[in-house]
This record gives structure tokens, sequence and C-alpha cells, in this order.
């Protein structure tokens, strides 16, 4: 077990060494740089920014640099918003973003598995039916047009909720249920397809033979294996759902993590741009490796290599 | 922002089909109703949408008329009009023909790449099956939007390259579903049988193990249409998707989306459109997979 | 079974989104209000600050968002008045003019203390100034302080010696300030951020850190006192503020909302009090003219497309003839802007007194025409693939949209659009990698020459590869001309050979477009969008004193 771990983040290593590589190469081609404007900054001052944050250096020795800092979490001040470390960005970001997530899986899991098991046990009958009806369509109908839809009802209509922001806890509810509906969703489905696959095994059969009633039966045996799907596919999902929840993060003014990845490509900030890239391979190496731990809890059939 | 395709593992490997099994699963999928209504559905879509240009009474989805920019939909404009007065029916309509073709081809290249991947992967095995494997870890790792942007920064943004960038960063599941199928496969015993004839590696790997990586294979490709439609949709809500004038429903969407408090009919209609879509490729995507693998079949017990 | 759910979900939305009384908002006093009319208690004002600013050292900064943080919580010697923008003492309680025009002596408050209870003196400007100017600090608006003498050489780093900056101070509390040559604007320009004074003591200890709200020190009106990155700034009332007693604001909370859309949305529902200028949809403008909490008037800047004047067909000055006289601006701004713009085809905005503008670019389909086959493509035929160039935004795309079909309609020229995200654009514009692009221009200063040294040869910010003998000896003229009428006279002529070259193509001039809360008191729509905070109060009593005429008209 420990061992395991080990390996695997000491095989994390290299990988993250090269998709530093290749983030510091892209970012390096794209056409522009970090210091360019509508109105042209003086040449002077230009050169001056550039001196100030070793740009004007060769590119190798900077890549260097760039990777010796980069093993220390230390990605230097932001081009950008040079006031501040890469790194105080990303974990003020990363503080909301993983507070919506969390609330958005949670919601999720709280919402889905018993949705998907419940059509497990109804299969074909009309719970099952409306379970999976509202899957589809909650797969089918991206965040970006119900995001807008839930704001002009709820808080441009009915005045209920907050529009945006991300204040008071009334402001967390459209954000969270826009971000969740699609999750909510597939777990359902997944759930569902996990549960049926379990409840036609023996040692389903022989529980139900021993006189279990069906939901002791699906509580004390069949769930264990049937949230197997569920518990492999949350571990990109959560690192989807923290670092990736862009359109909600804009529809909702959310002041998370999600944007710096679109503003700090566009904006060419090296800096912000490679932290961030960074930080999201990290964190989904880390959550796969968190999923594989619980998968053989869950699973005695697994064993770890 | 995209949900998550079926991860690898529930989708069940096929047995080595044979003919009977092929038209039982047709069977199948014939006698679930709402997967054959989608399939009309999408069939009777992808006609129109292609027909667009050429059907009669249809308005061009690109004349303007600023004077009569944004109407609600009436008898004239079954959807309305946009602001700049174009027929949001004939833009939805010629929206889907961009975005069906954007969702197939750009399918197309992930299946391309993804089953040449996956099947030299299994099928070699060794270091060059982990040499291959750790490419799609690095790349699975990388915020995929990233390398959208990039790829959209660095190369004009056309639409040969839109569909280039969404194949590229689709191919990876499909990989790893393939590779897991072909080192099910490679020793079996059809597959001894075929070396010990002496076929070459790779008539043995493309002609006799990937046809049999088929069923998974089908059932992914219906997911990942729907899921290629979704991400150009989440680019042109970025402002990065398909170019003016050309239109997909992802930039309809988008750009109703931000006027929603006074024309909501400019998002609900292509949403409307988009979303039936999606649900149709999803029904499908489903009855294929209950229709190609028995064991999780609908009339199982 | 699941269709009908979707369909009735739609049109439950489509018949909310239509209903009239959604859109039609609340009214009072016979005056219909776009927004929601709950104000919240005590004297707090909320607002959208706009685009998180990226820099918020007033002297190295440059923005609108950045200047709006640097107006709150810093002073120049001078400050503008909320309504004329006239220069009114600040920070300085009186100054003198030498009768060369050459010489302003400043004459600093008693009393000025930092937020942090330092003393403020002459030499925290003098030694603010010359920072600006160092070439070390790397500051986006040193230039605006070239009419100082000896300031353009240290800053070009023609001169490493700071002393050569004639600035003066012979007391802890005067300031003497040599110009080049006499700068009617001068006044103006101590109102910018760029004039402000820095802490010398917080700057030297922390660094480029010294701005983190931990560290900043002000002199302004205002204290920082709250931070999140992307999501707000609040204020309270500096008590150590020379002016404390006529602040009336108790708390002020500026919200960094990029989202025109989700700010619109958070006017609307009553979470902000007002949204400023450059946040309002596009699609909204045609419909919000009835409101009577929106306000519109003239903003010192241009819309403009500009030829690359280097490429074919371009460098042929009857292809650009043709194509700017076959833009119906008129329409655009009319039906596609919705009004919220005036088409404008000059070259220089409105608003600078004692300036005659020559005769604008007119739309005249015939005389393009006549053009388009002096340049050798009749009807059209035969003319070169050309593109657009705009950056990735919603009104750049309409507008791109509307002149492409413009063109195929009056010239019969197919041109496409090329939509690049803002850093390739900017690239691309810089290296004149473009056919026709997409350009705006914002005044620096009160003054014609502000948009005319932009055509100069030399000028950084030309873009478009024009080069004009004429042009730029008419531009160096008009700066070695000491009488304004004079020098007008030359500017003018410059512009209408401009007009006449085509190398920009001018659309519409900026407005100012905000929504204001009716109980906002003190906020002025203005030529300069700069709002001065300290004199804004809450009226809780509003609904008494609706309408203020006052306020209404600009």
């Amino acid at each position: 077990m420990f061992r395991f771990v080990l390996r695997r983040l000491l095989l994390m290593i290299p990988t993250l060494w090269v998709i530093a590589t290749l983030t510091f190469v892209l970012v390096r081609l794209a056409p522009g740089g970090p210091f360019m404007s509508e109105k042209e900054i003086p040449k002077a001052a230009k050169a001056e920014l550039l001196h100030r944050y070793g740009l004007d250096r060769p590119l190798h020795e900077q890549y260097v640099t760039f990777l010796g800092n980069a093993a220390r979490f230390d990605f230097g001040p932001s081009y950008k918003y040079p006031d501040r470390e890469v790194r105080e960005i990303l974990l003020q970001g990363f503080a909301v973003s993983a507070e919506l997530g969390g609330w958005a899986l949670l919601v999720a899991v709280l919402f889905g598995v018993p949705m998907g098991v419940i059509a497990a046990m109804r299969q074909n009958r009309a719970a099952d039916f409306a379970a999976m009806t509202f899957a589809l369509a909650g797969v089918s109908v991206p965040n970006f047009v119900l995001g807008p839809l839930l704001v002009l009802v709820f808080s441009l209509t009915l005045l209920w909720l907050p529009a945006a922001l991300w204040t008071s806890p009334a402001s967390r509810v459209l954000p969270v249920i826009a971000l969740s509906v699609g999750y909510v969703a597939y777990i359902a489905r997944l759930t569902r397809a996990g549960m049926l696959e379990v409840l036609q095994q023996d040692f389903v059969r022989t529980a139900r033979a021993k006189g279990l009633t069906e939901r002791g039966v699906v509580v004390g045996h069949a769930l264990q294996l049937g949230i197997l799907p569920v518990v492999s596919y949350l571990g990109p999902a959560a690192a989807r759902i923290v670092m990736g929840s862009i359109v909600i993060e804009q529809i909702f003014a959310v002041p998370g993590l999600g944007r710096y990845l679109v503003v700090g490509a566009l904006n060419r900030d090296y800096t912000l741009v490679l932290g961030v890239v960074l930080f999201y391979a990290a964190f989904l190496m880390l959550l796969n490796l968190i999923v594989d731990l619980a998968y053989q809890r869950l699973d005695p059939r697994v064993e770890l290599s | 922002m995209s949900i998550g395709i079926a991860p690898p593992g529930s989708v069940v490997a096929a047995p080595r089909p044979a003919r009977s099994l092929w038209s039982d699963a047709w069977r199948r999928l014939r006698r679930n109703r709402m997967a054959v209504a989608a399939g009309w559905f999408l069939g009777a879509l992808a006609l129109t949408a292609a027909l667009a240009p050429w059907l009669p009474g249809l308005a061009d989805p690109t004349t303007q008329d600023l004077a009569k920019g944004a109407t609600a939909p009436s008898l004239q404009h079954a959807f309305g009009t946009d602001e700049l007065g174009r027929d949001l029916f004939s833009r939805v309509l010629h929206g889907g023909r961009i975005s069906l073709l954007v969702g197939l081809v750009g399918t197309l290249v992930s299946l391309i790449i993804g089953v040449t991947w996956g099947a030299i992967a299994g099928y070699v095995g060794g270091k060059v099956d982990d040499l291959m494997m750790r490419v799609v870890d690095v790349l699975y790792a990388l915020p995929y939007i990233f390398l959208v942007i990039l790829l959209l920064v660095f190369f004009s943004k056309s639409l040969v390259m839109l569909f280039v960038a969404l194949g590229l960063v689709q191919w990876l599941t499909m990989a790893r579903i393939v590779r897991g199928q072909v080192l099910s496969l490679k020793h079996q015993t059809f597959v001894e049988a075929a070396r010990a004839l002496g076929a070459s590696d790779a008539a043995i790997l493309f002609r006799h193990i990937v046809p049999n990586t088929l069923g998974p294979v089908i059932v992914y490709t219906t997911l990942t249409v729907p899921a290629v439609i979704l991400q150009e949709a989440f680019l042109s809500f970025l402002g990065l998707g398909v170019q003016p004038p050309n239109a997909s429903w992802g930039t309809l969407v988008s750009d109703g989306a931000r006027a929603i408090a006074l024309f909501p009919w400019l998002v609900v209609f292509p949403g409307l459109a988009m979303s039936l879509t999606l649900l149709a490729f999803n029904f499908l995507g489903d009855g294929l997979r209950d229709a190609l693998d028995p064991k999780g079949r609908r009339d199982s017990h | 079974m699941r269709t009908p759910i979707l369909v009735a979900l739609s049109s439950a939305i489509l018949l909310l989104g239509c209903s009239p009384e959604l859109a039609r908002g609340p009214e009072v006093n016979g005056r219909r209000y776009f927004g929601s009319l709950a104000a919240p208690g005590g004297q707090i004002l909320r607002f959208n600050l706009g685009t998180e600013p990226e820099l918020r050292d007033p002297g190295a900064m440059s923005g609108q968002p950045d200047g709006r943080f640097a107006r709150l919580v810093f002073e120049g010697l001078t400050t503008n008045d909320p309504r004329t923008l006239e220069p009114m003492p600040a920070q300085a309680r009186a100054w003198e003019l030498s009768s060369d025009g050459l010489t302003y002596t400043f004459h600093l408050r008693s009393g000025l203390v930092w937020s942090d209870g330092t003393p403020i003196t002459a030499h925290d400007f003098a030694w603010s100034w010359r920072r600006v100017l160092d070439p070390a600090t790397a500051a986006r608006n040193a230039s605006l302080m070239y009419p100082i003498a000896g300031a353009e050489a240290f800053n070009k780093g023609e001169s490493h010696d700071p002393a050569s900056v004639a600035i003066a101070t012979p007391d802890d509390s005067t300031l003497v300030v040599t110009l080049v040559q006499p700068t009617a604007y001068f006044l103006f320009l101590t109102t910018y951020y760029a004039f402000m004074p820095v802490p010398r003591h917080v700057v030297e200890r922390f660094g480029t850190r010294w701005t983190l709200p931990q560290h900043l020190v002000g002199n302004g009106a205002f204290k920082w006192t709250y931070w999140r990155q992307n999501d707000r700034y609040e204020f309270e009332p500096s008590p150590s503020y020379w002016d404390r007693a006529n602040v009336k604001l108790e708390r002020i909370v500026a919200y960094t909302i990029d989202d025109l859309n989700t700010c619109t949305n958070l006017y609307k529902s009553g979470a902000i009090d007002w949204n400023p200028s450059g946040y309002i949809p596009s699609s909204y403008l045609g419909y919000m003219k009835p409101y009577a909490d929106y306000r519109t008037g003239r903003y010192q800047g241009l819309f403009f497309y500009s030829f690359n004047c280097t490429r074919p067909p371009f460098d042929n000055v009857w292809v650009r003839r043709a194509l700017a006289h076959a833009v119906d601006r008129e329409a655009i701004a009319r039906d596609l802007l919705k009004g919220s713009r005036d088409a404008w085809g000059n070259l220089v905005p409105s608003g600078y007194p004692g300036y005659e503008s020559p005769s604008p670019m007119r739309y005249d389909v015939a005389y393009a025409r006549e053009c388009l086959t002096r340049a050798g493509y009749p009807g059209g035929k035969g003319f070169p693939k050309t593109s657009i160039l705009f950056n990735t935004s919603e009104d750049g795309r309409r507008i791109a949209e509307a002149i492409q079909a413009m063109w195929k309609r009056d010239l019969g020229i197919d041109v496409e659009l090329a939509n690049q995200e803002w850093g390739s654009y900017l690239q691309a514009t810089r290296a004149l990698q473009y056919d026709i692009a997409r350009r705006s221009w914002i005044g620096d200063y009160l003054d014609p020459n502000t948009f005319l040294h932009l055509l100069t040869s030399d000028d950084g910010n030309n873009r478009c590869g024009w080069k004009h003998p004429r042009y730029d000896a008419l531009i160096n003229e008009a700066e070695r001309t000491l009488d304004p009428a004079r020098r007008f006279a030359v500017l003018a002529e410059a512009e209408s050979l401009a007009i006449d070259q085509a190398p920009y193509l001018p659309l519409y001039h900026y407005s100012t477009i905000e929504l204001v809360k009716p109980w906002v008191r003190g906020l002025y729509s203005n030529a300069l969008d700069v709002h001065p905070l300290k004199h804004v109060w809450i009226d809780h009593q509003w609904r008494e004193h609706e309408p203020l005429a006052a306020e209404q008209e600009r």
C-alpha cells in the first residue's frame, strides 16, 4: 500500500516534467507577449519590464529557472498582476473553486446516487423512466444555457436569489445548481448501470435467497460494488469541476480558478498559465490516486500493483 | 464544463461477435422505441440541415435587415429574428449544419487517432505500450481548454482547425477503450490461429482484432458526437468557436444567452435544437450499448 | 415523454421572457426604471469597478478600472469638478502661473498626511513624478509628463540625471514646475493618476508589493479595507483626509465583474447601484432610452477601421476611398448600435472648444463605385481576397458582419472576417499582419493632437503603415505654433488630409453609457468618464426629490 502510493507519486514527477516543458514551449511559441496593449507601451518601459522578469535572457536559461521555481511551487509574480505571486492567486482562486465544486459534487452524489439506485431497482418502470429522463435531459442541456435561464427565472423575474456574486449563502445556490445538474444526471446514469450489473451477480442472488429484503440486499451488498463506476468517475470529475467551471464562474461572477486558465493563456501571462496548468495536472493526478485507493477499499477483487 | 463520456470501465467487452450477434443486436436496437425515434430524429435533422441551402422558402441566414432587428417570433419569422434582423429559424437550421459537421468530423478525427493509437499500444505491448499510454496520461492531465486555446492561437481560426482541435482533445478515451479491448483479445484462440497461419502483425491487428472491438467503439463514438458538439459550443461561449458569418448552435446559444433578459427566443430556440439533438444522440448511444452488450440489456431478467 | 417536458419548460421561459412586465421594470412618479428600486440602508455605494485592475500603483498604471481605484485612494495636486471636469484645488490649495506661461508654482495644503499618519510634503510629489519618468518604473503613461522640461529626455534614457527634470521644491509645501512650452491643459494633467503622489517610505520598503492591501498607504478620500481578486474591493472614508468633513459615503463596495451580462443582471436585480460605462451589453442598448436610470453622453474616443497601407490593394488610395465611402455608418449607429453611439466620419471626436472639424467622410455609393473603377476593379471584378481583422468580441463581430455585407452589396466585393483573440490581434496590428483591422482610440488629454498624432509616420500606435510627409509636416508645424486658433487651423488641415487619404475609416464616436440608481447623488456623466466619488451621497428621500433636473442633464 505505502509502496504503491510512493511509486505513483514518483511516477508523477516525470509526467509533470513533460507537462511543464510542453506548456512552456507552447506558450512561448504563441504570438504576442505579456506586455502588449492597445496603446503601445513606451520602448524604454517595455525593455525594463522584459528585463525585470528575465524575459530578455536566452530561452533555455529561462526554462531552467522556470523548472527550478516550479519544483518549489513558486512561479514568481504574475505579469498581469505584478504585485502578487502566482501561488497566492492560485490558492485564493482555488479556495473558492473548491467550495463551489465541493458543493456541486456533494449535490451530484446526494441526488445522483439515490436516483440511480431507485431507477435500477424499478427498472423499466415509471420511476426508472422519470429518473433517466431527467438524467438524459441534464446531460443534454449545456450549463451556459441553464445558467442564464436560472438567472432569468429566479433572479430577474422572481427576485428570489442573487443574480451573481460569491458573498452570501444565498448567492451560492444558483451557481451550485447550474454546475451540478449535469453531474447529477451523469452520476445517476452511472449508478443505474453499475447497480443493474451487480444486481444480476451470484452473491446478490444468494443474499436474496437468504431472505433479505430487497432494500437490505441493495444497501448491504450491492451498493458497495454498484457505485464503483461512480467512484472512478469522481476523480476526473472532481478535477474538472474544481478547475474547469469557467462558464459558471463567468456567468455568476464567481472569483474562482477556472478563469485564469483562459485569461492567462489569452493575456500571455506566462507565469500564471504555467502555474495553473501544473496545478491542474498535479491535482488531477492526486485525485486519480485517491480514486484508485478508494476503489481498492470498495472492491476486494482489485489489487494495487 | 463538459460532462464526461462513459468511462472506459462502463463499456463491457463484447466477446467476439458472431454474425448472429450483430443481427441480435440489431433486433434489440429496433425494439428500443426511444432509440429508434432518436435515430429517425437525427436522420431527419441531418437531412434537413444538409439540404438547408436548397430548401425553398427558407430565408437566407446571412441577409440582414438592421431596421427589423430582434423581433419576437411571428408568422413571418417562426423563431423571430436576431439583432441584425436575420431569420433565426434559418440560422438554427444552418447552425445545425455546422454543429453536426463539427460533431461528426471531430469525432472522425478522434476515432482515427484513438483507434490506431490504442490498437497499436495494446497489441505491441511492453515498452511501446508504456510510452504510448504515458503520452495519453500527459495529455489527459493537461487542461484541454488550454490546449484548444493554444491550437487556435497558433493556427488561424478556420473551421478545419476547429475540427482538428476538437478531435485532438477527444481521442484519449477512445485510445484507452480500444487498448483495453485489444489487450483482452490478443491472446484469444482466433488470434493465435491467424498467427499460426502466418498472418502479419498488421493484418492480425487491423483485420482480426480491431473489427472485434467494434461494439464498444460504436457506442463510444455515438457518445463522442454530442460531446464534441458541446465542446464547440463551450468554445463559442468563450468566443473561440465557429467564426462568422458561419454560425453553429454554440455561437447562436452563447450570443443569445447574452441577451436573455430582453430577447429570450435567441437562446431558447437554438438551445432547444441543440439539447434535443444531444438528447437524441444520448438515446441512440444508450440504445446501442444495450443492444451490443447482452449482459446489460434491458430484457435480461 | 421527454420532449414535452423540455417544450413546456422552454415555452414557460419564453412566455416569461416575452412578458412586457419583466422588460418594463418598476415605475415611480411616472418615470420608469430599468433596475429594481430597493435602496440599501445607510450611506453605502455599490458599483461595478469593471475588469480587475492590473496595477494599483497610480504612477505605473493605465486603464479605466485601475484609474477608478487610484482616484478613490489617492489624490493629486488638482482634482476634477465632478460635473464640468474643471481642475479644482486638491492637495494643492493654490497655484500661480508665470507670465510667460511656462512655470507653475503649487502651494500644498498644510497638515497633509498619508493614511498612516506620515506627513506629505512637496518632496513626495517631486519624488513620485521623477519615479514615473524613471525608465525603471516602466510607467505606461509617463509620456503625459512630457510637457515638463527635461521629462522626455529622462524618460527615454537620453539623460540619466533625475535632477534634469525641471521640478523644484524650494520648501516643504511648494512645488515649482517648468514646462517646455505653454500647455493649456497642464492643470488637467495634474488630476490624472500618473501625477498622484505615492508614499515613498512604503514603496521603498515593500518594492512592487507595496500595492497589496496590507501595505498600501494613500492620501485620498477613501481607505482600502478589503480585497478579493475578481470579486470586490471595499473602501471606507479615510479619517486623515484633509476634507473628511465633506465625504458623505460611509462605505463603498466595488465589484470587479468583466462579464457585461452578469453586471447588468446585478444592476437590474438591485445588487449594485451603478453600472458604469462600457458594461452594458450592446443588445440591450436600443431598449434602454426610455428608462430614467439610463444615462448617456459623448466620450472622448473613436472607433475606426484601419487599412494596412503597406499591402496591396490598400496601398492604392482609390481602393481605400472606395471602401471608405461605401460604409453606411449612420445605419450602423442607428440600427446595429440602436442609437447608443453617434456615427462619426471625422478622426477627431467632438468636445474641443475652438476646434472646427473639417468635413467628414460621407456615405456615397456612387462615388465609392467610381473610386473602385479608378482603382482598376470596376464592379468589384478582380478584387483580391482580403479580410477584416477584429478581436473576439460581441460588438466587433456584429459591426464587421454589417460592413462585410455593405461592401458586398454596394461594391460587389467579398471580404472575409478574421477573428483573433486579443493577444494575437494586438500582435497582428502592431506587425501590420492584416488587411483591414478594427481599431479604437481613447484620448489621453483634452486636445485634438491626442488623436491626430496617431497617424504620424513614427507614432508607435499608427499601426497602418501610412506615411505622408505633408501630414507629418502639418503636425510638426502645429506643435511649434503657439497661437491656439492658428494651431487648431493647422491641425484641422491635417485631419482633412487624413480623411481624404483614408488610411483610417472612422465609424463612430464613443459614448458614456451607464445605469445609475435614482438615489445616487453627485455622480455625473462626462466626456472623460471620470467620477470623483468623494462628492457622492445616497438620497433616501429620492422619491420626493425625483426628478432632479440637474443630474438628468449632463
